[in-house]
């Protein structure tokens, strides 16, 4: 924990917290620049701006001072004193990380008084804490653990325990992700703070004084959120660990596999720890243009969902109709066979958590049998531009940019549960940057106040036209942003509101030259990919196309189902969860879920991001893009790729920023996608309200075939329905 | 003067094959038995084992069993159940009928035969769960 | 004229124990009898489940594989390596299994284009 702040503070540009470095670069085009001041740090020179602390400008020559309470991320507590250092000629040490530096101060973080007060204030924090190390989660990444080993006494001058005993504290039940152990709390209140500035529930607070502090909800209830989770990485002891985690394994004995999720469109970066060829858990890794360092509790806990309803062989509808397990030669050959009959007649599905490397590679398969169908599960408009621009489909100003905005139209989406994290940001804006939201749509909780404009797609005309008394807010605003939700776009009329919302944010100046207005939020991680490899969204040409193979890569979302298709339709899926796609499957193919392949992976943004293998795929499944160039072999349209490199240079032949991996490229053209849009014909339907399918907690958890799979999300969906139920 | 000569034998011999029950029986038994043995029937158990005594031979060698015909030629040790095995190993000489100590209640199992190297021995089994739980597909 | 002369430089090359194809047939032959006649001696010293007219068969097989090599040179190394492997064996410096590598010839080949490679799970 501490190791990675420490590097993280030392990386230039990330010096300082990132809500001081906006209102730095909110404020840079006007104010002048105030003149840096030199302090001493160890009698080392550094010139920091005036406003820095004490322990940043310690960071920046490189000399970690120990804390507990003090997060850069959360506002400054100081109530922990494991920071105070000397500073000269100063009577008492000062808590470093509430203190700004002074011209000309001396500070000294490894002086006689430096140590004994860090000696004096970790006596006082062992007197309560327990010791039961050896039994605790945390042990082995306790900040408290490291922290008094190097900066702790060898003994305690409180011998009065020994008799009276140490404190005690009742463990409450704050839900089903997180375990608490109250004891071990040393009231650092990093939780209180998460929870009231990053997640915006206010649930978490103080109840006493002094040695009767305690931590918790004083009522008993759950802890509503959906970043519930990274309260457990912020707590720097144990007593705050994760409940489906708890007793499995040990840090020092697990491997740590970098990789991306993909349970939501963000693209979260995440590490997958894994022992014994399991996952054990995934903790975030830090991405400052993502998801920073927090992660949304669906991709933090439904890794339990990976191991269960797991398709691990692959399997032929006999005669009886029923499914068999085959092994992988017998069901190539039967799936081969059918492909080979059907001719150009095949056509393939695209779920939510596919690959590009499969799409491309199904791609290149249909097309060389003659077969266009190739489709997303999840539709977007095809009149105007369609997908053909990619700046029609993007979140064009970054999920990062978000927070410099001063003005937020949320279009038909509930970004809190759609994608948590691009909320954290939108709530960070309206915290720290007087950032404004206003919403069309169902009325949902934010977690942030909003102006909600109604649900009604007459309230989007009318602030197109500029009679509605928000558009003159819009035009004035200096960066303003309108985030479209993905699902809005699926409706029957998604045209007709894209184009809509493509001429009101070519008509909403800017005051930034690369400020783009237009945002799009996609709720599933494969759609960006897809719609770049060039799948045609939505299924209609699957209804009509009279087609004798159908294969589905993962889609589970039920958007077509069996009366959709003629009565020889043979049904090919191929994916890693059995969920709906497999039960109307007529022949399963297993393929491999995140964790377990190499894949790339683009996010709403337009960044491609790559997974790495972190357990291997269970049973027979196997990657899903070698599964389909088995399959082109036996059918005899062989793939000219055999591996990795290959299959990423035809990637890369494709559409070359999908190699590009960890930088989004800019999308473009937003004139030319306009002036498309005008041309479309499909009227706005005025009738149907605008809606989210996702409005409560309880709707966030199972969305997809991994998070159906997982008991812990099932935990999650009961306990928000009984709280819901609580007086609380 | 019969028994100095050892002519006894020769009747012995006889009588026995005349108790097996004639020349190829006697010859079965030899065959299935490697020994062909006169003594006193002194019981037969539930499995229609017969276990015989004759004291005229030296102790140890006294007591046998002759397994059931349908044993065939598998018959091992085994299949002699317990009540029958104190006895058959000179535990005692009490027959398992007259012996009063001897317990029995109806919850009492019946004698099984050692089932190794057959389809009904006992396999170990795993009871820790699969790291994996593969789907099921559903029944039609 | 020059290149021609070139030509024969090129070919007149240092020999290595053969100064003519006779010589090295010869050479062949002698390790070919040396190790047929240590045969018998090979199958009861290391006990290989295989008999000695197995070996011959084998020892026959080994000798015809290398018989296209037009270059005397090559064909005095492999003289050498075989009479090498020849002293290992007779020696007892090899072990049961390194004499029975030569008969691993059922092993099947790794699978080697991508199909059988997915097929066999190696990929």
């Amino acid at each position: 924990m501490l190791r990675i702040t420490f590097t993280k503070v030392l990386n230039g540009a990330k010096l300082s917290p990132k809500h001081i470095y906006v209102a730095t670069r909110a404020q840079s085009g006007e104010v002048k620049k105030p003149e840096k001041v030199e302090v001493f740090i160890d009698d080392k020179p550094v010139y920091v701006e005036p406003g820095t602390t004490v322990l940043q400008a310690a960071a920046m020559i490189g000399v970690e001072i120990p804390r507990f309470c003090y997060h850069e991320r959360l506002a400054v507590a100081g109530n922990c004193r494991m920071c105070l250092v000397e500073v000269e000629k100063s009577p008492k040490p000062v808590a470093a990380c509430a203190m700004p530096v002074m011209k000309g101060w001396r500070i000294k973080t490894d002086s006689e008084m430096t140590r004994k007060a860090r000696e004096g204030i970790m006596e006082f924090l062992l007197v309560n804490h327990p010791l039961d190390c050896p039994i605790c989660d945390q042990g082995g990444e306790c900040d408290l653990q490291d922290q008094s080993m190097a900066f702790g006494s060898d003994r305690s001058r409180f011998t009065d325990i020994e008799f009276s005993g140490k404190r005690a504290v009742e463990d409450k039940d704050i839900g089903p992700l997180i375990k608490t152990i109250m004891t071990r709390c040393i009231h650092c209140t990093r939780c209180i703070r998460f929870a009231s500035e990053v997640a915006g529930v206010d649930d978490l607070g103080t109840t006493g004084r002094g040695n009767d502090m305690q931590v918790g909800t004083y009522v008993e209830k759950l802890f509503m959120s959906e970043l519930s989770g990274n309260i457990i990485d912020l707590c720097p002891v144990g007593a705050l660990t994760s409940k489906p985690y708890s007793f499995t394994a040990r840090p020092w004995e697990i491997r740590k596999v970098d990789s991306i999720d993909v349970l939501d469109a963000v693209g979260s970066n995440i590490i997958v720890s894994t022992r014994t060829g399991e996952v054990m858990r995934i903790v975030p890794r830090v991405n400052e243009e993502i998801n920073e360092e927090w992660l949304a509790d669906k991709s933090r806990f439904a890794y339990d969902g990976l191991k269960r309803q797991r398709l691990v062989t692959p399997m032929i509808r006999d005669c009886n109709g029923e499914l068999k397990p085959v092994d992988w030669e017998a069901a190539l050959l039967t799936v081969a066979k059918v492909i080979k009959n059907a001719g150009s007649q095949v056509g393939a599905i695209a779920g939510g958590l596919a690959d590009a490397e499969v799409l491309v590679a199904v791609k290149d398969l249909l097309n060389k049998l003659g077969s266009e169908a190739l489709c997303t599960e999840h539709t977007f408009p095809l009149d105007g531009s369609g997908t053909d621009l990619r700046s029609s489909y993007l979140l064009n100003n970054k999920i990062a940019g978000v927070e410099e905005a001063d003005l937020v139209l949320l279009i038909g989406t509930n970004p809190r549960l759609e994608a948590p994290l691009l909320n954290s940001r939108l709530r960070k804006g309206w915290i720290h940057n007087e950032l404004q939201v206003a919403l069309i749509g169902p009325k949902v909780d934010l977690r942030y106040d909003y102006e909600h404009l109604g649900d009604d797609a007459k309230v989007l005309k009318e602030i197109v036209s500029g009679r509605h008394q928000f558009s003159s807010k819009l035009k004035s605003a200096k960066k303003p942003l309108i985030i479209v939700g993905s699902e809005l776009l699926e409706r029957a009329d998604g045209a007709a509101v894209l184009s809509a919302v493509q001429t009101l944010a070519a008509n909403t100046p800017s005051q930034d030259k690369d400020w783009k207005v237009l945002n799009i939020l996609h709720k599933v991680a494969s759609q960006v990919a897809a719609f770049d490899i060039g799948y045609t969204p939505g299924v209609d040409k699957i209804r009509e196309g009279n087609l004798k193979a159908l294969l589905l890569i993962g889609a589970d979302e039920g958007a077509i189902d069996k009366s959709d298709l003629p009565q020889d339709c043979f049904v090919i899926y191929q994916g890693h969860h059995g969920d709906q796609g497999a039960s109307i499957a007529d022949a399963i193919l297993p393929g491999a879920a995140y964790t377990e392949k190499q894949a790339t992976y683009v996010n709403t943004e337009g960044r491609a991001q790559e997974t790495l293998v972190a357990v291997t795929a269970p049973g027979r499944a196997r990657e899903d893009w070698k599964i389909i160039r088995a399959l082109s072999e036996i059918i005899g349209a062989k793939l000219p790729y055999d591996n990795l490199n290959e299959i990423r240079c035809r990637l890369e032949e494709v559409a070359p920023h999908l190699t590009r991996y960890g930088s989004a490229e800019e999308a473009n053209y937003f004139k030319q996608a306009e002036q498309l849009a005008k041309k479309i014909k499909i009227q706005l339907d005025e009738c149907t309200p605008i809606d989210v399918k996702i409005k409560e907690l309880q709707d966030y958890f199972m969305t997809d075939a991994i998070t159906r799979a997982s008991p812990t999300m099932a935990k999650c969906v009961q306990a928000v329905l009984k709280q819901k139920q609580s007086k609380y | 003067m019969a028994k100095y000569f050892g002519i006894d034998r020769i009747f012995t011999f006889l009588k026995t094959i005349k108790e097996t029950g004639g020349l190829k029986a006697s010859l079965y038994k030899l065959y299935r038995m490697d020994s062909l043995r006169p003594g006193q029937l002194v019981g037969t158990d539930k499995y229609g084992n017969k276990y015989y005594e004759n004291p005229h031979y030296f102790y140890g060698r006294n007591r046998w069993v002759e397994y059931a015909p349908y044993y065939g030629m598998d018959y091992d040790g085994s299949q002699v159940p317990a009540e029958w095995f104190g006895w058959l190993h000179y535990k005692t000489d009490l027959l398992p009928d007259k012996d009063p100590s001897r317990p029995k209640y109806k919850w009492m199992l019946d004698h099984t035969e050692n089932l190794s190297g057959t389809p009904g021995q006992y396999m170990p089994y795993s009871t820790t769960l699969p790291k994996i739980e593969a789907w099921r597909p559903p029944a039609k | 004229m020059a290149s021609q002369a070139v030509k024969r430089t090129i070919k007149e090359v240092k020999p290595i124990l053969s100064v003519d194809r006779e010589e090295a047939r010869k050479r062949v032959l002698n390790l070919y009898k040396a190790w047929y006649r240590q045969l018998p001696y090979i199958v009861k010293a290391y006990d290989i489940p295989k008999n000695v007219e197995q070996c011959r068969e084998r020892l026959r097989e080994e000798f015809t594989k290398h018989d296209h090599f037009p270059d005397i040179r090559v064909i005095d190394m492999l003289v050498i390596k075989g009479q090498m492997e020849l002293k290992e064996i007779v020696n007892v410096w090899k072990q049961k299994g390194h004499v029975m590598t030569y008969f691993k010839d059922s092993l099947e080949p790794k699978p080697k284009d991508f199909l059988s490679k997915f097929l066999s799970g190696k990929e």
